[in-house]
C-alpha cells in the first residue's frame, strides 16, 4: 500500500462518527473506548475485537441512517442482538460499527385469529409467549437462552430450542421480515400470508448471520398450546441404553416435543449446581416430554415408559405438575454453566450427528478423549443428535487447554464423517468459519457467496464470518470438478 | 500480558477498506481480559483458523493495575481517544483504576461467562438497552479496569448508575457474587475518583443527614432547611438542585404526617409463653418515618411469644454509606451496631427494613479484616433475620383475624434479590382469612428507589418508580405491601405524583393488624392517609 | 466431454413449456451428465428449461426461449433411506408417489401431498406445490433439509445436508424451493421424514356458504384439536364442504374428530377421505390461481372472488386456489388482488390455457424486494439462460 493511498481507518472512523452523530443523535453514538469495550465479545468471550462505534438504534430509521452511511464510507457494520450468540458471530469489526437492536423493543399487538404478532428485532425471544400466552398461543422456539436473547439474534442464528424437534425451528416460524439492505435499501420479504411470489430470500436471509442485512421488524407465527403436556425423567446404567431407548421412540412412530440426553459427568455437574435431584447412580439420563392433545399423550406416554423398561432404565420419574416438571427441566437447562463446578475451564461444542450414529458416535467421542486423558461432558438435543459434548480441562495443567481445544475441533470433524454438521444452532460465526471447508466444498460455498453478493456486493455487513475466504464479488467462481469431500469419503450420495 | 495472535490487525496491515476481504477483525484478539480465573469464559490461544469452541475458563493470576499493552488495532481504531491513535501496541501508563485495597475478585468476576441471562432483569438495562449499564457490562468494566483502564468519568458513572438492586445475583446460573464486586467497586470509587465539587458537597449531605436519626428528625421543613444554606445556593448554581426537589418532596409528604414519634419501649414482654428474645433494629429512615413499622413489629413479635428488646440510641446499621461506598462510615456504624446488639443479649436481631437486613447479613464480610471485630461481626450476622423471615421460621402462633381484600405485594430488592426472601412475606400474609394476593408483571425489576439512588440518580429512578406504580395499580388491589421504607416512599410518592392514590403498607403491618383485629377499612384508610403515623396511636381496645 | 448415456432428442409440440417448443430434449441419467449438459450449453449460449413429471409445467409463465428441455426424470434414483433417522436422499427425477410407496414400507412418509399426479422431487421443489396436509408438516421449506443442484454454468452445488438441525452456511434449498429453475437445476434432495400415522378419522361437514369455512377454521386453528387438513371445496358464494382430517393413534382420532363435530356445531364422522379430497378446482378451460394470504382472512378472499367461481382451500393455512374462466380472467385478476392485498393476499397464476396465457400477468406484484430477486438472479445465471421468462418479474 502506498503512503497515501488510503485514509487511515481511524480518520475515517472519526468522520463516520460525526456523520453518524449528526444523522441519529450524538447519545446513539458511542466511541468512548471504556464504554464500546463492552461491546468487544458475545456470549463466546474469548473472541475479542473493541468496536470503532458503538450505534445504539431506536428505530428502523436509526438502521438505515446508520447503514447507508457505514455503506458510503466503505465500512463494515455488524448487528448485535443481547450478545448471547456462541459463535461469535455478533463480534465486531475493529474499524467497523457495531449496530446495537437492543433498543428496538416495541412488541405488536398479537393477532388470535391469524396466530401471528410483529415484533421489533431487539425483543426478547420469552416475551412474545409471555404476550402470545393470554390467547393460549406461543412461540415455539425456545433456546436455552430465551430469557435474554433477542427474536432478531434468533432469526440470524437460526436458533433452535429443545423443543424444536417436534416444533422445528426458527426458520419455521418466521414469516415476514423487514431488512435493511447493505446499501441502506429497505425490502420486506415474506410477509403474514404463507406465501408471496418470488424467490424466498426470507429463508435464504434466516440463518445468514447478519451477513446478508439487518432486520428491523419481524412476523412470527405463533403455535397454539397443547391440550396436554407430560414430561418424564429416566435413569439409565449405559449410555446405549439411553440412546437406544431414543431410537424406540422414534421407531414407533411417536415424535415426542423434546428428548434431551445427559451423560454422567453432566448429571454430576447439574447436582452439584442446582440439585435436581435426578436418579442416583445413573450414567446417563433422558428428558422426555410429550405434549399435544391428551387421550394421545397418555397413550403414548405409556408406550415410551414401555420402551424406557425394555432399554433398562432403572428409574422413571413422571413429573406430577409444573413444579416437578421445572425442576426436571431446570437440571437439562443449567448443565452448561454448571459444568464449570465441576471443572475450572472448558469448551462448550455445537455439533450434529444422524441419530441412529449416536452410540458409535459416544463411544468414539469417549476413545479419542481417553487417549488424551481428557474428559468430556455430553448434554444434549437426543431427539435430533445435535451434541453439545463439553471438553472439560484445567488450564493450570501445562498444555491441557491446547489438547482440550484439539479434541473439540476432532469431534466436530467426527460429526462431518458422520454425515453430520459442525453447528446444529450456535452458527458458524468468527469460530467455526474455517471449519466450513470440511463440510462443503470450495464450489458449495462460492454459490453461497453467490447469495451474499446479490445481497451485500460491497461486503460490509458483517463480514468475516459463516465463510472461510471472503470472496469478492467481481470474481467469478471458476467452474469446479472432482469428488466432493463427503462422497471422497465415502458417505455421500455417489451417482 | 497480552499476546497478539498474528493475524489480527493493527490498521497497518488491514486489507483495503470496502473489500469484501476488509474483515481485520476476525483473528480473534488474544485479550488480556481473557485471562482471569476459572469460570470465565475465556480463551486458551488460539489460531483463527482452527478455533473449535466456546472456552470456558483460564487460569492465570493477574496484577492488578499492570500497565498492559492493548490489542493492537483495537486501541488504534477507537475513536474518541485520541492519545491512542497511531499508536498501536504501545500505551501511556494511566493511573491504574483500583487500589490494592480489596479490589474486585478477579476471581469472582472470572465466575462470569458472559452469557447476558442478568441483562433482562437489570433495571438500568430494561430501561436503556446498553451493554455497559447492565450486570454484564459492568463485570466487563471492572475486568477492564483491572485490566489497568483508568477510573474515569464514563466508567464511573455506570457504576453510580448501578442500583445495587441485586436482581443481577438472583439471576446468574453461574452463581457470579455480583454484590461483593459492586461493594468492592464503590469504595474505590470513592477513594481514588475526583467527583466534581457540587456533586461531593450533594453527597455528604445525603450521607451526613440520611444515616442520623435526630438529625433526620430535625429537617422538619427540609426545603426551608437547604434554601437557606449556602449548600443550597450553590446546588443551584451547579444544577444540582433539580435533583432535590424530587426527594425533598417526597419527605416533605411524609413528613408532616408524621405527628408525633412513638417511641417503642426498651423492653417488651412476650405475650404468653416466651419462645425467644429478640433485638429489633430500629433503623434510621424506618425509625424516622416509619415509626409505626417499629412498633407493629414489637407487638407482632410479641404476640408471637418473643420478648423484644429495642437498644436505645441505635445508629444507622451502615446500609447508606455502604451502599453509596462510604466505607470507613460504613464499618463505623457496623461496629456500633454490633456493640449494641452484644450488649443486649439477644437471641436474634430481627430487621424490618430490607436494605438494613441485607447489610447486617454481610457484617462479616465487611469487616473481615479486623481481627477484633471479623468473627464477632460475623456471630452478628448469623443471628439477623428478616421480620418475615423469623416468623415463618419460629411458625406463627398468634390468631390471625380476617382482613378480606386483595393485596399486590412488592418485592424489595433488598429481600429479595439481596437475601432471597421471596416466599416467607407471601406466605404470612397469605396465612390472614380474605388476603387474595394479585401477582405483580416485572415483579423482579427495581422500584428506583434503591437506598439514596433515587437522590442520586433521579432520573432513572423517577421512571423505574412510575413503571412500578404502574404495575402495582395495574393490579388493582386494594393495597400495596412491600417490607421496605424506600420502595414504600418511592411508589407512594410516584403516585402521587401521577395522581393516583394507594393504601400502602409494611409487611409487619397488615400482620399486626391482623393479629389485633383491626378493621380492613381502618387498615386501609390510614394506610392510604397516614404514611407512617396512622396507626401509630394505640386504638382505644388497647388503651 | 462425452456423455453416452445421455439421450436426445428434437423437441415437439408435445414438449411445449408454455407454449414454447423446444429445439432440442436431453435426459440425463446421471447428476454429472446435467452438469456435463449445462457446461455445453453454456459454452454456445443456449437458453435452457429443466423439467420433470411435467405435472406442474404449465405452471409459471411461459419462457422466453427454450433451446434445450432438459428431463430430470432419468435421475430416479432413491440413494438413501434412513428409517431410524426419518431421512431420505433421492434424486430430482424420482416421483413423488414411488418414494411414498418405499418409505411407506418402512412407516414412514414425506409430509407433501399435492394432487397433481406423476410429480417428480425436483418439480415439487421448483414449483414449491403443497396438499391439504401442509396445515401438518408444512410445505417444502419445511421438509427439505438437503439440496444438490447444478448452476448455469454446470457448477454442481450442495447446501444443507442430511441431519435434520443444522445451520452451516446459507440454506439454498430455501432459493431454490419455488424458484421455477430459473437459479439452476436440483438434481439431488434430502428430506426429513415423519411416521405414517395409524389410524385416521374423518370429519365431513356441508356448509350452505363456502365463507362459514372462516370463522370454522379459525375456531379449528385457536382449539387444542391438532388436525392434519383442513379442506374446504365449494364455489365463492355458494355452497361448500369442509373436510377436517385427524390422523393420529386410534382413542386420539376418535376423541377429536368427536370433539372436532362439538366445535363445528356438526359434521359427519367416517374413516375414509372423499375421493376428490384435496383436488385443485376447475378444468382444463379455466384460470387456475394459486391464493395466498393472512390465513385469518379466508372468507374475506372467497368474498372476493367473482361469485360461482370454483374453489378450494387449505383452510386455516392462508392458500387458496381458484379456477375463474379463461374468458374472464383477465379482467378479474387486478380487482382480485387489489381487494385481497390488505390481508396481504397475492394471486399467481398456475394454470392457463393456451388462448389467454400471454394476456395474464402470471404472478401479480412482487414488492419491494423484486429489485433483490433481480440481483439475485444475476449472480447465478448472469447470461439469464436458465428458464428465461418464467419467473416474477420476468426474470
Ligand atoms: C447459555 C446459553 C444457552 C444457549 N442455548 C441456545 C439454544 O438452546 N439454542 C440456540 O439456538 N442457541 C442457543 N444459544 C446461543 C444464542 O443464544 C443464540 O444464537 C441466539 O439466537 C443469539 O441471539 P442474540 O440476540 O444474543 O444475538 P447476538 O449474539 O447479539 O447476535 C447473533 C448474530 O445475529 C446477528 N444479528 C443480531 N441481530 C440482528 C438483526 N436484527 N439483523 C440481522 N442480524 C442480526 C449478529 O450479527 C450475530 O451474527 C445459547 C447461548 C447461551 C449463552
Ligand atoms: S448471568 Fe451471571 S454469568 Fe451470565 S452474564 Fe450475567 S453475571 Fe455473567
Ligand atoms: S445490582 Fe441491579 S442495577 Fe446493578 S447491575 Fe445488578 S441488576 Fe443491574
Amino acid at each position: 500500500m502506498t503512503a497515501v493511498a488510503e485514509p487511515a481507518v481511524s480518520d475515517r472512523t472519526a468522520a463516520l462518527a460525526e456523520a453518524l452523530r449528526t444523522a441519529i443523535g450524538t447519545e446513539r453514538v458511542l466511541t468512548d473506548r471504556t464504554q464500546v469495550r463492552t461491546y468487544e465479545c458475545d456470549g463466546l468471550a474469548n473472541f475479542k475485537v473493541t468496536p470503532a462505534i458503538v450505534v445504539l438504534a431506536e428505530s428502523r430509521q436509526h438502521v438505515v441512517d446508520t447503514v447507508r452511511l457505514c455503506s458510503e464510507a466503505g465500512v463494515p457494520f455488524v448487528a448485535r442482538g443481547s450478545g448471547t450468540g456462541l459463535s461469535g458471530g455478533a463480534l465486531p469489526s475493529a474499524d467497523g460499527v457495531l449496530l446495537v437492536m437492543s433498543r428496538l423493543r416495541s412488541l405488536g399487538p398479537v393477532d388470535a385469529d391469524n396466530r401471528q404478532v410483529t415484533v421489533e428485532p431487539g425483543v426478547i425471544n420469552l416475551w412474545v409467549t409471555r404476550d402470545a400466552a393470554p390467547f393460549d398461543l406461543a412461540y415455539a422456539p425456545d433456546p436455552s437462552s430465551q430469557l435474554v436473547c433477542s427474536i432478531g439474534g434468533n432469526v440470524a442464528e437460526n436458533a433452535g430450542g429443545a423443543h424444536c424437534l417436534k416444533y422445528g425451528f426458527t426458520v419455521n416460524h418466521v414469516l415476514g421480515a423487514e431488512v435493511v439492505l447493505p446499501d441502506g435499501e429497505v425490502v420486506h420479504l415474506g410477509g403474514r400470508a404463507p406465501e408471496h411470489p418470488g424467490y424466498d430470500l426470507l429463508g435464504a436471509f434466516i440463518g445468514s448471520e447478519g451477513t446478508l442485512g439487518v432486520a428491523t421488524e419481524l412476523t412470527l407465527r405463533l403455535i397454539r398450546v397443547p391440550e396436554a403436556v407430560q414430561t418424564m425423567l429416566v435413569g439409565y446404567h449405559s449410555v446405549e441404553d439411553a440412546a437406544g431407548t431414543v431410537s424406540d421412540i422414534i421407531a414407533a412412530g411417536i415424535l415426542p416435543a423434546a428428548v434431551e440426553m445427559m451423560d454422567a459427568l453432566a448429571i454430576e455437574a447439574a447436582e452439584a449446581a442446582v440439585s435436581c435431584g435426578y436418579p442416583e447412580g445413573a450414567v446417563a439420563v433422558l428428558v422426555i416430554e410429550l405434549d399435544g392433545p391428551q387421550v394421545e399423550v397418555e397413550a403414548q406416554f405409556r408406550q415410551v415408559e414401555e420402551i424406557a423398561r425394555r432399554r433398562n432404565a432403572f428409574e422413571t420419574r413422571i413429573a406430577a405438575d409444573d413444579a416437578e416438571r421445572g425442576l426436571m427441566w431446570k437440571g437439562r437447562k443449567s448443565a452448561f454453566a454448571a459444568v464449570g463446578r465441576i471443572s475450572p475451564s472448558y469448551f462448550v461444542q455445537d455439533g450434529v450427528i444422524p441419530r441412529t450414529k449416536l452410540p458409535e458416535v459416544l463411544a468414539e467421542m469417549k476413545r479419542m478423549a481417553d487417549e488424551k486423558g481428557l474428559r468430556v461432558a455430553n448434554v444434549f438435543h437426543a431427539g435430533d443428535g445435535n451434541l453439545h459434548p463439553l471438553v472439560l480441562f484445567d488450564d493450570a495443567v501445562e498444555g491441557q487447554a491446547h489438547e482440550a481445544e484439539e479434541l473439540a475441533g476432532d469431534i466436530l470433524e467426527l460429526c462431518v464423517t458422520s454425515g453430520g454438521s459442525i453447528t446444529g444452532e450456535h452458527g458458524v460465526g468468527s469460530e467455526k468459519r474455517m471449519k466450513m471447508a470440511k463440510q462443503f466444498t470450495p464450489a458449495d460455498l462460492d454459490t453461497m457467496q453467490l447469495v451474499r453478493c446479490a445481497f451485500d456486493p460491497d461486503g460490509i455487513a458483517n463480514p468475516g464470518k459463516v465463510f472461510p475466504t471472503p470472496r469478492l464479488c467481481g470474481e467469478r467462481p471458476g467452474v469446479r470438478k472432482g469428488e466432493h469431500p463427503v462422497q471422497a469419503a465415502g458417505l455421500g450420495e455417489v451417482f | 500480558m497480552t499476546e497478539i495472535t498474528p493475524g489480527s490487525h493493527g490498521q497497518g496491515d488491514a486489507p483495503p477498506p470496502g473489500s469484501p476481504g476488509a474483515s481485520p477483525n476476525v483473528g480473534p484478539v488474544r485479550d488480556s481480559v481473557a485471562d482471569l480465573p476459572s469460570g470465565a469464559p475465556t480463551g486458551a490461544q488460539r489460531a483463527a483458523d482452527e478455533a473449535p469452541a466456546a472456552v470456558v475458563g483460564a487460569r492465570r493470576p493477574l496484577d492488578i493495575g499492570q500497565d498492559i499493552d492493548l490489542p493492537a488495532g483495537t486501541g488504534a481504531a477507537t475513536v474518541g481517544t485520541p492519545t491512542l491513535l497511531g499508536l498501536p501496541g504501545t500505551r501511556q501508563a494511566v493511573q491504574p483504576a483500583f487500589d490494592e485495597h480489596h479490589p474486585p475478585d478477579p476471581a469472582l468476576i472470572g465466575d462470569c461467562v458472559h452469557c447476558g441471562f442478568c441483562l433482562p432483569t437489570c433495571p438500568t438495562y430494561v430501561l436503556w438497552g446498553e451493554e455497559m449499564d447492565s450486570p454484564r457490562g459492568r463485570i466487563y468494566l471492572m475486568k477492564e479496569a483491572l485490566e489497568g483502564e483508568p477510573l474515569d468519568d464514563s466508567m464511573v458513572r455506570h457504576f453510580d448508575q448501578c442500583l445495587g438492586c441485586m436482581a443481577c445475583v438472583t439471576a446468574c446460573p453461574s452463581g457470579v457474587q455480583y454484590d461483593k464486586l459492586i461493594e468492592a467497586t464503590r469504595p474505590q470509587i470513592e477513594r481514588r475518583y475526583e467527583r466534581s465539587r457540587a456533586e461531593k458537597l450533594y453527597r455528604d449531605l445525603i450521607y451526613n443527614l440520611f444515616p442520623y436519626p435526630r438529625r433526620l428528625r430535625a429537617l422538619r421543613g427540609p426545603l426551608r432547611a437547604y434554601q437557606a444554606s449556602r449548600l443550597g445556593s450553590l446546588l443551584t448554581r451547579s444544577g444540582l438542585i433539580r435533583r432535590l426537589p424530587a426527594p425533598l418532596q417526597a419527605m416533605e409528604s411524609l413528613a408532616p404526617k408524621l405527628g408525633p414519634v412513638e417511641s417503642v419501649p426498651e423492653r417488651t414482654p412476650a405475650v404468653g409463653q416466651r419462645r425467644a428474645v429478640v433485638g429489633l433494629l430500629a433503623g434510621c429512615v424506618q425509625g424516622t418515618f416509619f415509626p409505626d413499622v417499629n412498633a407493629a413489629t414489637v407487638r407482632v413479635l410479641a404476640a408471637e411469644g418473643c420478648d423484644v428488646i429495642a437498644p436505645r440510641r441505635q445508629g444507622c446499621c451502615g446500609a447508606l454509606p455502604g451502599h453509596g461506598g462510604r466505607e470507613e462510615q460504613a464499618l463505623d456504624f457496623a461496629k456500633r451496631t454490633i456493640e449494641t446488639f452484644e450488649r443486649a443479649g439477644v437471641d436474634y436481631v430481627v430487621v424490618n427494613a430490607a436494605g438494613c437486613g441485607s447489610n447486617i447479613k454481610e457484617y462479616g464480610h465487611q469487616l473481615r479484616d479486623e481481627p477484633e471485630w471479623a468473627e464477632r461481626a460475623e456471630a452478628l450476622a448469623r443471628r439477623s433475620r428478616d421480620i418475615s423471615e423469623f416468623i415463618v421460621e419460629i411458625g406463627p402462633v398468634a390468631e390471625r383475624h380476617p382482613l378480606p381484600m386483595t393485596v399486590a405485594y412488592q418485592d424489595a430488592c433488598h429481600l429479595a434479590h439481596a437475601q432471597g426472601i421471596r416466599e416467607e412475606p407471601r406466605k404470612l400474609l397469605r396465612g390472614i382469612p380474605g388476603i387474595e394476593l394479585k401477582p405483580l408483571v416485572e415483579a423482579e425489576l427495581c422500584c428506583g428507589s434503591a437506598g439514596t439512588y433515587n437522590m442520586l440518580q433521579p432520573e432513572p429512578a423517577r421512571e423505574l418508580g412510575e413503571r412500578k406504580a404502574a404495575a402495582v395499580l395495574a393490579t388493582g388491589a386494594d393495597l400495596m405491601v412491600t417490607a421496605n421504607p424506600g420502595c414504600w416512599m418511592q411508589v407512594a410518592t410516584t403516585l402521587a405524583r401521577m395522581g393516583e392514590r394507594m393504601p400502602v403498607a409494611h409487611t409487619v403491618q397488615v400482620l399486626d393488624a391482623s393479629i389485633r383485629g383491626v378493621p380492613v377499612e381502618q387498615l386501609l384508610d390510614r394506610a392510604l392517609n397516614g404514611p407512617g403515623t396512622a396507626l401509630t396511636r394505640p386504638t382505644p381496645a388497647q388503651r | 466431454m462425452s456423455a453416452p448415456a445421455v439421450t436426445r432428442r428434437p423437441g415437439g409440440t408435445d414438449d411445449a413449456v408454455g407454449g414454447v417448443v423446444p429445439r432440442e430434449v436431453v435426459r440425463p441419467g446421471t447428476v454429472e451428465e446435467v452438469a456435463d449438459v449445462l457446461r455445453a450449453a453454456a459454452a454456445d449460449g443456449r437458453t435452457v428449461v429443466p423439467v420433470g413429471g411435467r405435472s406442474k409445467l404449465t405452471w409459471a409463465a411461459p419462457p422466453e426461449s427454450c433451446d434445450l428441455l432438459l428431463d430430470v426424470t432419468g435421475l430416479d434414483r432413491i440413494v438413501e433411506h434412513v428409517a431410524g433417522d426419518l431421512t431420505v436422499v433421492a434424486e430430482a427425477g424420482v416421483r413423488l408417489g414411488d418414494l411414498q410407496a418405499q418409505l411407506g414400507e418402512a412407516g414412514q412418509l414425506l409430509g407433501l401431498d399435492p394432487p397433481e399426479d406423476g410429480a417428480t422431487l425436483g418439480g415439487l421443489v421448483s414449483a414449491n406445490a403443497s396438499g391439504p396436509r401442509r396445515l401438518r408438516y408444512g410445505t417444502t421449506r419445511d421438509l427439505l433439509i438437503g439440496i444438490t443442484v447444478v448452476l448455469a454454468d454446470g457448477t454442481l452445488a450442495r447446501a444443507g445436508g442430511k441431519v435434520v438441525k443444522n445451520v452451516a452456511g446459507y440454506d439454498l434449498g430455501k432459493l431454490y424451493t419455488g424458484a421455477h429453475g430459473t437459479l439452476g437445476v436440483v438434481v439431488s434432495t434430502t428430506w426429513r421424514l415423519h411416521p405414517v400415522p395409524p389410524a385416521r378419522r374423518v370429519v365431513t361437514l356441508d356448509l350452505p356458504d363456502v365463507a362459514a369455512a372462516g370463522p370454522l377454521s379459525i375456531a379449528l386453528a385457536r382449539s387444542t384439536l391438532t388436525p392434519s387438513a383442513v379442506e374446504l371445496s365449494g364455489t365463492a358464494g355458494g355452497p361448500g364442504r369442509l373436510v377436517v382430517l385427524f390422523e393420529s393413534i386410534a382413542e386420539s382420532v376418535t376423541d377429536q374428530a368427536r370433539s372436532a363435530v362439538a366445535l363445528l356445531g356438526g359434521g359427519e364422522e367416517s374413516d375414509d377421505l372423499p375421493e376428490d379430497f384435496g383436488r385443485r378446482p376447475g378444468g382444463a378451460d379455466d384460470v387456475l390461481l394459486r391464493l395466498a394470504h393472512a390465513p385469518a382472512a379466508l372468507a374475506a378472499v372467497l368474498a372476493a372472488l367473482p361469485a360461482g367461481t370454483p374453489v378450494s382451500a387449505h383452510a386455516a393455512t392462508g392458500v387458496a386456489y381458484a379456477a375463474v374462466p379463461a374468458a374472464e380472467a383477465a379482467g378479474a385478476l387486478p380487482r382480485l388482488r387489489a381487494a385481497i392485498a390488505e390481508h396481504d393476499g397475492t394471486a399467481v397464476v398456475l394454470r392457463a390455457p393456451d388462448a389467454v396465457r400471454d394476456a395474464l400477468d402470471h404472478w401479480g406484484p412482487v414488492g419491494d424486494s423484486l429489485e433483490l430477486m433481480r440481483r439475485v438472479k444475476e449472480r447465478f445465471d448472469p447470461e439469464r439462460r436458465m428458464s428465461p421468462g418464467r419467473f416474477v418479474g420476468g426474470l
